[in-house]
């Protein structure tokens, strides 16, 4: 597309006017005395009179015109406002957490209202539209959130101390470390096997037509049952097997804890390892197969040079769908005291303390989102040719 | 009578059509052949505002097409495209009935002109009219799209490279068909193909374009006499241009009646072309043939002088 | 893939009803469960022989499945009319815009653990029953979404410009073109999407809902693993009967 006007973006333009119109009327910023009592809200107009709310809202009116009539050199403005803007949040908090938090208050706990959540949804959205619209490559997308977290990173570290967010963690920070070192564990350890015996089955698939119908259908089946009940049916015979066999009891098997989690975690991670395993030996083009078969490779050659190369990807593909997963159900698992992240989110549904829920839900996105992004990109870095 | 003035057709900074104009009669079959890219698929759907043309004019029957609301001009029109298109999720009948279902025909008559259609196409309708589009071969599915086409008996009909995608045999054998069914039917077919022996075995006229305008139109034979410059010589063939001619002149154009002299040993059908005559007298080292009719009884002979075009001696 | 798939509507009355042997049979044993769960108790007293009680009471087992089957169906319901409704939207000419943004929305989405957002829910919307449906709603958008997406896009070009050439309007090429062809797609999305639903709702006890996933957790907190089977038992025979029910459903797919 050359340089000329296009069509206006009404994504663009209908995202601005919802923040701006978000922004300015729904609760940004909750200030609480302590952790029990429950605190006062405040929209964005109301804090330091406004002003810095309003100077904030220009950039998305700017945004929204440029969006009106947009042009390459337009949207890369856009684009700028945006970063800026994701870039700033965290500064108005501080800057709002400074003027509402009085010194009188050593336990207040300042909570991020709706608006400033939705606020950073829109934003980030914007930030995808422009992304595609311009043609940045996905590593780029990713650079762009950098100043946003550095503008996260230093308000936390500097001035954001009353976020009810960070004193949550700050309460229980050791225990935080312990809770995300166990997540990985047990989602690395069920990643990790389920990628070993999905390898296996492959194989024997490969051989027997009727093991892969037999290992499809329990696979199926399994991923079927949804994770609370398979905690749960797990339950009863593990506890039971603890407490007959000691060496299983002497290395922690029981009903409630690793054990149940860690079987469940592997079962359902099977079947989309499996799958694209098996669909990675088995949908390389034949015609690759038979010219490097004429060629005169021989069997291991051809699996070892041009099978496994072509498979690597798909295989990588079933990695970050299993991963991602995983990261997810081991949250559940933490009903069952697997422990993990999910302990926070499900002791805090309990206290209703939702600033602890927050601390588990966030950084289990968080892993979510990582994890794909990693192994996405790699599976597409080692697609054949490169990246697209 | 489908006329089309100074049309222009630009996507972005591209321009695809640049003002060509076009007058196609009715009961004509014309080709618009040209290297791929040369605009002659976005001119075919501009006539049936698949593509809205930015400039100029297209006229139907004297009347311009954007005066015609978009869905009843297209229902008006038989269009044919290469992958035939035929919807994967009906049946072979469902799929011919789709113009006349569209314009609401009563139930009994959809039924009937579908089998009409089935017939006329060489489709056996107890055999075909239930199988599902993946169930057929490439040239019955393209002859289940052309009687599509033609099923609410348009005046029109619209061919985007129909036959492009079939083996040269099935290929040959539509265009035969193609040929003996317009001759039926009279329809006014704008006919898109860069085949150009295709083009040469069917068309009335011959639409040469490149980059979008239109470098020579006329009959074929004149194209092949009197090409305009070398790109349409070398797309008319070349050096292969007379063997081009030939396969568009019969035999029976050619031959006398049969003479005192002995009946040569090597015989040609009459209506076989001039160029399957001479490929007969490479083969087999001869110079003279006895023409026979399809019983097989001679009714003249052919000389390689006459073939070459001489006058009688 | 085969002509059978196709000609399924044809199939003999037997085979049709062997078809749908498999889900009846999952109902009938969800059902027979949920009421005779307490003709089971010297089963459960094995497996708990020190407990006081066996059989979850605190509500009868009917009610706690037709409050998940509610819950689920309600949210269910509510995603396949947005979620295929916002697909086709943004495949129209006048939505069209806003289809890079929605279909990278409802992959990257999908990365979010539904358990995350069933927790982000409470915050935003508070305990019970509603925010339960409304966590369920949007995470189940997104395979539908995406599914409708994708079904609507694995359409040859071709049938698609031949649907516009034969003069379709744009009504009929989406009834009668793209939707029936995307069906097969559409129905996975569902099918997925429901299926997350009913693990989900079940999480939906520790928020304040009453459902299947009531006597698990409550098992949990006293101890109880006789609560924790019977709960676990019932959620996953709805989960395979529900399942059992799509699998009829796509075609091509017929067992």
């Amino acid at each position: 597309m050359g340089e000329g006007r296009q069509r206006t973006n009404w994504v663009l333009l209908s995202l601005m006017l919802s923040a701006v119109a978000a922004w300015l009327t729904l609760d940004a910023v909750s200030v609480a005395p302590n952790r029990i009592v429950p605190g006062s809200a405040y929209t964005a107009r109301e804090v330091m009179d406004g002003w810095p709310a309003l100077l904030l809202a220009l950039p998305m009116l700017a945004v929204a015109v440029l969006a009106w009539q947009p042009t390459r050199k337009g949207l890369r403005l856009a684009l700028v406002a945006v970063v800026a803007l994701l870039t700033l949040l965290p500064l108005w908090l501080s800057a709002a957490t400074a003027v509402l938090v009085e010194s009188d208050m050593p336990r207040a706990r300042v909570g991020i209202g709706s608006a400033l959540w939705l606020l950073l949804f829109l934003l980030l959205l914007a930030l995808i539209e422009l992304r595609t619209r311009l043609g940045l490559s996905r590593p780029m997308g990713w650079l762009l959130l950098v100043p946003m977290g550095a503008g996260w990173w230093l308000a936390l570290t500097l001035w954001l101390e009353p976020l009810a967010l960070l004193r949550e963690y700050q309460a229980r920070s050791d225990q935080f470390i312990t809770a995300l070192a166990m997540h990985l564990v047990l989602v690395g350890a069920a990643v990790g096997a389920s990628l070993v015996l999905a390898s296996l089955l492959a194989l024997a698939m490969r051989r027997h037509a009727g093991i892969r119908r037999a290992g499809f259908g329990v696979l199926n089946f399994l991923q079927t049952i949804p994770s609370l009940a398979l905690f749960g049916l797990l339950l009863a015979p593990l506890a039971w097997l603890g407490s007959r066999i000691d060496w299983l009891s002497a290395i922690g098997v029981s009903g409630i804890g690793w054990a149940p989690a860690f079987l469940a975690l592997l079962g359902y991670s099977l079947l989309p390892m499996v799958r694209n395993i098996h669909v990675a030996l088995e949908e390389v083009d034949p015609a690759v197969v038979e010219s490097a078969r004429g060629m005169g490779m021989n069997r291991s050659q051809v699996f070892l040079q041009v099978r496994l190369p072509l498979a690597l990807p798909v295989v990588l593909e079933g990695i970050r769908i299993t991963t991602v997963q995983a990261i997810g159900l081991t949250a559940v698992a933490a009903l069952i005291g697997a422990g993990g992240l999910g302990t926070f989110i499900f002791q805090g549904l309990g206290q209703a303390a939702m600033d602890m829920v927050l601390l588990g839900a966030l950084p289990i996105i968080g892993l979510a989102l990582m994890a794909d992004a990693l192994f996405g990109s790699l599976s597409e870095r080692l697609r054949p040719g490169g990246a697209a | 009578m489908i006329e089309l003035f100074d049309v222009t057709k630009r996507f972005g900074n591209d321009t695809a059509v640049d003002g060509i104009s076009l007058r196609i009669e009715k009961g004509e079959l014309c080709a618009l052949v040209g290297t791929s890219g040369c605009g002659k698929s976005t001119t075919l759907r501009m006539i049936n505002r698949l593509i809205e043309h930015d400039g100029g004019e297209i006229h139907l029957d004297g009347q311009p097409v954007r005066n015609f609301d978009e869905v009843t001009l297209r229902r008006r029109i038989g269009y044919v495209i290469q992958s035939t298109g035929l919807f994967p999720h009906w049946t072979v009948a469902r799929n011919i009935g789709l113009v006349p279902r569209l314009l609401k025909w009563p139930k009994g008559r959809v039924r009937e002109r579908v089998e009409e259609l089935m017939q006329l196409l060489g489709l056996p309708v107890a055999e075909f009219a239930d199988k599902y589009p993946r169930q057929l071969s490439g040239g019955q599915a393209q002859r289940v799209g052309v009687a599509r086409a033609l099923a609410a008996d348009p005046d029109i009909l619209l061919m985007d490279e129909p036959f492009g995608a079939l083996d040269p045999i099935t290929r040959e054998t539509l265009q035969h068909e193609m040929r003996e069914l317009q001759a039926r039917l009279h329809k006014t077919i704008v006919f898109v193909t860069h085949d150009m022996d295709e083009a040469l075995a069917l068309a009335d006229r011959l639409v040469v374009m490149h980059q979008g305008r239109v470098v020579q139109q006329g009959r074929p034979i004149e194209l092949l006499h009197d090409p305009v410059n070398p790109f349409v010589e070398s797309l008319l063939g070349g050096m292969d241009r007379g063997l081009k001619e030939a396969a568009l002149i019969r035999v029976s154009e050619r031959m006398l009646p049969l003479g005192p002299r002995l009946l040569a040993s090597e015989r040609i059908a009459y209506g076989a072309s001039l160029s399957q005559a001479l490929s007969v007298m490479l083969w087999h080292q001869v110079d003279r043939l006895t023409v026979v009719d399809e019983e097989d009884i001679p009714i003249g002979e052919l000389s390689l002088r006459r073939l070459l075009g001489a006058k009688a001696s | 893939m085969k002509p059978a798939s196709l000609t399924g509507n044809r199939l003999t009355p037997l085979a049709r009803q062997r078809l749908w042997l498999a889900p009846l049979v999952w109902l009938a044993l969800l059902l027979l469960l949920a009421a005779g769960m307490g003709q089971l108790e010297w089963l459960f007293r094995l497996v708990e022989p020190d407990m006081r009680e066996v059989i979850y009471r605190r509500a009868g087992f009917f009610s706690l499945l037709g409050q998940h089957i509610l819950v689920v169906g309600a949210a269910s319901l509510l995603a396949v009319v947005l979620g295929v409704g916002a697909a086709i939207a943004v495949t129209r000419p006048a939505g069209r815009d806003f289809l890079p943004l929605v279909s990278q929305l409802a992959s990257i989405g999908q990365t979010f653990p539904p358990v995350a957002v069933l927790a982000l829910a409470v915050p935003a919307l508070g305990f019970g029953t509603l925010p339960i449906i409304v966590a369920l709603l949007l995470y189940g958008l997104l395979p539908i979404v995406r599914n409708t997406l994708a079904g609507i896009a694995s359409i040859d070009l071709d049938v698609h410009e031949a649907a516009r050439g034969m003069g379709m309007t744009a009504g009929q090429v989406l009834r009668q073109v793209e939707l029936p062809l995307a069906a097969p797609v559409i129905l996975a999305g569902i099918r997925t999407s429901v299926t997350i639903n009913i693990a989900t709702a079940a999480l939906g006890a520790t928020v304040g809902a009453s459902n299947l996933g009531d006597p698990i957790i409550s098992g949990i907190v006293n101890g109880n693993t006789a609560y924790i089977l019977q709960g676990a038992l019932l959620i996953g025979l709805l989960a395979i009967a529900v399942d059992s029910v799509f699998e009829r459903l796509i075609p091509g797919n017929p067992g």
